[in-house]
């Protein structure tokens, strides 16, 4: 905490867009012109944004990277998604906005992510990250201003509160003392999204200096409304990566906030952090795979240039195969977590984890991977391979790093002896919840509200016993096919072993939280949740337009093989044609430029 | 503008001045003032290698190097742990997964050489995390770099030749370490041909010719630490990046700057007889200096979950 150094005066600087009056009603915002289903407010941003390698576009990856270059918000394309109400996204579908799931909103926003993840975050993400306390436990009239200004294009900043081994985006906190009327502030962070032109902050304040779990509150503070000379809106701070996000400092010193600022009960800022982070945790990663796909583009364009019927060498389409292989657990893995805050509202909080502390660390392996496929022309300057280093840079402040992995580690670690001891135990009845893996099949309504953390079910992972004995019956079919049931059946074996030895943990006590052991599984686990959604989205897909592919075995195979290389299990070598199969998919969707994730979408250019 | 690490970035050498953070600055950037590009920062060059010649230790300049550097290198021979090894009652345990590999070496050289530098990074890592190297699970990468399960606060590399091990370790980003013998006769005309990028061809002409053994042993050593760290050993094709001899930076294989300021290099002599070279990056997150297991779990979360959270 930092209260006692004053900041130095500082003029508020206006924000650049001030919000407004919101430019049309909100019945008119969810059902106007942006209206349709999520497949097609996707298609229509994807078309808006346009070719990423025209040079005249203005919202090309070269307009992007030079704005990157610049550290400027590339604002040719803010004033696009502005224009089209991006915000609206941000908004429950009843304050008149268009969330009504997760899952949508992923999709929706992986045409910008496709392009700059800086710019999902910078536009945009990061005001749901902050409303979402709003959302979940906010006064009917504090929902409806934060509505207002996130539909009339405004955006709001989140305040973080300390976590433990915190780096510099985490590092540092608010305090909130009690005072006549309301609360007095107090506190300095050095990195904060938006800080600068924000038109509303959520801040997490400490309001106790007691340990354990109340320590918090969440505030929602309009500036315009606070003393100017109390807040200051500090210098810009220079980062690494997302190098066009303005990122700055802000302080508050002593200044005041009224009692109606509060969001949910004095105490709940933790509490709340959990229950909203669980949407965060998929949407992160979900939209991230959008920038690693634009990158596999890129190195499947490299690896087939001049090449005899447009085939990469056989080293080659091994790492893009795998890759792609890898795009697709994970995008298995984020829908499960983002389809279960609309199915299991009480126990997603598990799965968002996993997807949070798996995937941007395999994502990020995927790009180092794909260093090697671009070779020397990943060092070049022009617009792909610009964009391929530029991931690498954002990709870590995306993940949060470290203190971000930890976070996720903290809800996981105290369930795995609860786990292993119900829904592990009683896996073997366990049915397959197919809702949870098919693409953009109808969900019961989303609400904030409804998110909890006191369920403690897995029917994921729980469901591997009853996946792999479905693969088991069909292992006469083919080579591929009995590989893939020989690999779910190493999982189940898994499966028992993390159980036997989570089962051993001692009870969440501080004697568990200072035990490596319990870590050490939870990053098993994990890994044992991405498998069983590969194998869950394999067998689930119905119907589906993509279901072709997606049903056959060859890109399980690949991505389990890979996912069990992880866990340090023996893997038989690939069957012949699993590459094959793998890369004829991958050139396919490239040719036809369409999305390397379970949608298949079409793309511009 | 200031970097994370609350240092003002100073055009010249991009070389943050003394780690105290500044006072408060008041700013109000004009919304559309463009920020003038900077040259990239040149980073400081790694830290040289700490020796520890004992399972024991000593282990503080671990943790001094982590938490002033972000980064550590440690190195020994492996005779020196051979007693160690050929006494410690948990090799089983501490070898994990490994314990086949080592079962299955039959060189006895080999398989001690295996073993001890196992322990090496083992001891370091757990020596890093305050907690005991029994609990730690060594895994690794699909392109076979070491990793310790459950535990991101630190990166590892692992390298060993002759009798000399080395282990590197990070806080801030990927990290890779080499080794070769100093003595290591190799054919110039091969490396210049397989492993130089043209650029480098260029540069090594500028030296003595009685330096040109020695100066492609270094670039040599970089171009295997710098794959390592990336995780992909020689997968990466040695010509398709290069480095500067002069500048120790990152350089494309025609000698224009590949990087953004992220990599920093360096490469040390070890016991007079050894060439060993460390790649480093910094993916610019300035995380907190402790590593320790014990804190990182955030208590706040945890005492929440205890209160609210499902019957565990």
């Amino acid at each position: 905490m930092n209260t006692a150094r004053p900041p130095q005066p500082a003029p508020q600087p206006a924000p650049e867009s001030a919000p407004g009056p919101a430019p049309e009603s909100a019945a008119q915002c969810a059902a106007g012109w942006a209206g349709g289903g999520e497949p097609q407010r996707a298609a229509r941003l994807e078309t808006l944004l346009g070719d990423p390698l025209d040079p005249a576009n203005p919202h090309s990856h070269h307009a992007l990277l030079e704005a990157d270059e610049r550290r400027e918000v590339p604002q040719a394309t803010e004033h696009l998604l502005t224009q089209q109400h991006l915000g609206a996204e941000f908004v429950p579908h009843d304050l008149g906005g268009r969330l009504r799931a997760p899952e949508e909103l992923a999709r929706v926003l992986r045409p910008v992510f496709r392009r700059d993840v800086a710019l999902g975050f910078g536009f945009g993400i990061t005001s749901l990250f902050a409303a979402s306390a709003v959302w979940t436990a906010g006064t009917g009239a504090q929902r409806a201003e934060l509505a207002r200004l996130l539909l009339a294009g405004g955006r709001a900043a989140i305040l973080h509160r300390e976590l433990a081994h915190a780096n510099a985006l985490l590092r540092e906190e608010f305090t909130a003392l009690p005072a006549p009327g309301g609360y007095v502030l107090g506190g300095r962070k050095e990195v904060v999204m938006n800080a600068d032109r924000a038109h509303m902050f959520v801040m997490y304040a400490r309001t106790s200096t007691q340990p354990g779990g109340r320590s918090h509150s969440v505030l929602l503070l309009d500036p315009r409304t606070l003393p100017p000379d109390r807040l200051h809106r500090l210098e810009r701070t220079s980062t690494t990566g997302m190098r066009s996000g303005r990122f700055s400092a802000i302080a508050f010193t002593d200044c005041p906030a009224p009692h109606h600022t509060l969001v949910g009960q004095a105490g709940d800022g933790v509490l709340l952090a959990l229950r909203t982070f669980q949407v965060n945790r998929c949407l992160i990663p979900a939209t991230v795979i959008a920038g690693v796909d634009t990158v596999l583009r890129h190195a499947v364009s490299a690896a087939t240039e001049h090449r005899a019927g447009a085939l990469p060498a056989r080293r080659w389409q091994r790492v893009l195969a795998g890759v792609f292989a890898d795009l697709l657990a994970c995008d298995s893995m984020a829908l499960a977590g983002l389809r279960a805050l609309n199915l299991l509202p009480d126990s997603a909080h598990l799965l968002a984890a996993a997807v949070k502390y798996t995937m941007p660390d395999l994502l990020r392996e995927d790009l180092e991977e794909l260093a090697t496929a671009l070779g020397a022309r990943g060092y070049e300057r022009g617009p792909l391979s610009g964009g391929f280093r530029k991931l690498i840079r954002d990709l870590p402040v995306a993940g949060l790093g470290h203190a971000g992995t930890a976070a996720c580690q903290a809800v996981l670690v105290p369930h795995l002896r609860t786990l292993a001891r119900t829904s592990w135990q009683h896996a073997d009845g366990a049915e397959v919840p197919a809702a949870l893996f098919t693409p953009g099949a109808p969900l019961p309504p989303f609400d904030y509200r409804k998110l909890t953390v006191t369920g403690a079910h897995d029917p994921l992972t729980a469901a591997l016993p009853a996946l792999a004995d479905h693969l088991h019956q069909q292992r006469t079919q083919g080579p591929i096919w009995a590989a893939l049931a020989e690999l779910a059946a190493t999982f189940v074996l898994e499966l028992r072993a993390l159980g036997e030895e989570c089962a051993q943990l001692p009870p969440p006590t501080p004697a568990l939280i200072t035990d490596p052991r319990a870590c050490v599984l939870s990053d098993r686990y994990a890994l044992l949740l991405a498998a069983a959604a590969c194998l869950g989205v394999h067998q689930s897909q119905g119907q589906q337009p993509t279901a072709r592919f997606l049903n056959d075995p060859a890109w399980a195979v690949l991505a389990l093989s890979r996912i069990a290389r992880r866990l340090g299990t023996a893997v038989p070598e690939l069957p012949d044609g699993v590459i094959p199969a793998v890369i004829a998919e991958l050139l396919h969707r490239h040719r036809e430029h369409r999305s390397f994730d379970l949608y298949a979408t079409q793309l511009a250019g | 503008m200031k970097n994370l690490r609350g240092q003002q970035m100073t055009a010249t050498t991009g070389t943050p001045p003394a780690p105290q953070r500044p006072a408060p600055v008041p700013h109000s950037p004009a919304p559309q003032d463009p920020v003038p590009a900077r040259p990239v920062p040149v980073r400081p060059a790694p830290v040289a290698p700490v020796h520890v010649p004992r399972l024991e230790g000593p282990w503080h300049e671990v943790h001094d190097h982590l938490a002033r550097r972000g980064h550590v290198v440690v190195h020994t021979t492996w005779g020196q742990w051979l007693p160690a090894l050929l006494t410690q009652p948990q090799l089983r345990t501490l070898l994990g997964r490994d314990w086949t590999r080592y079962r299955r070496t039959a060189d006895p050289i080999v398989r001690h050489r295996f073993a001890a530098a196992r322990l090496l990074l083992k001891y370091t890592a757990a020596a890093a995390l305050r907690t005991p190297p029994a609990a730690l699970d060594l895994a690794y990468r699909l392109g076979g770099r070491p990793y310790l399960r459950g535990f991101d606060q630190i990166d590892v590399s692992l390298t060993h030749t002759g009798d000399l091990m080395a282990v590197a370790l990070s806080t801030i980003g990927r990290i890779g370490v080499d080794v070769e013998p100093a003595d290591r006769q190799m054919p110039l005309d091969l490396l210049r041909s397989q492993m130089c990028t043209p650029g480098e061809v260029a540069e090594l002409a500028t030296f003595p010719a009685a330096e040109h053994r020695t100066q492609a042993l270094r670039l040599w050593t970089l171009k295997e630490a710098y794959t390592k760290a990336l995780g992909q050993g020689m997968r990466l094709g040695f010509t398709q990046f290069g480095f500067g001899l002069r500048s120790g930076a990152l350089l494309t294989p025609d000698g224009a700057d590949a990087g953004h300021g992220e990599w920093s290099f360096a490469s040390h002599p070890v016991l007079g007889r050894y060439l060993l070279s460390v790649a480093c990056q910094d993916a610019g997150l300035n995380p907190v200096g402790d590593t320790a297991v014990a804190t990182m779990l955030d208590e706040g979360f945890l005492a929440a979950m205890a209160q609210y959270g499902g019957p565990a």
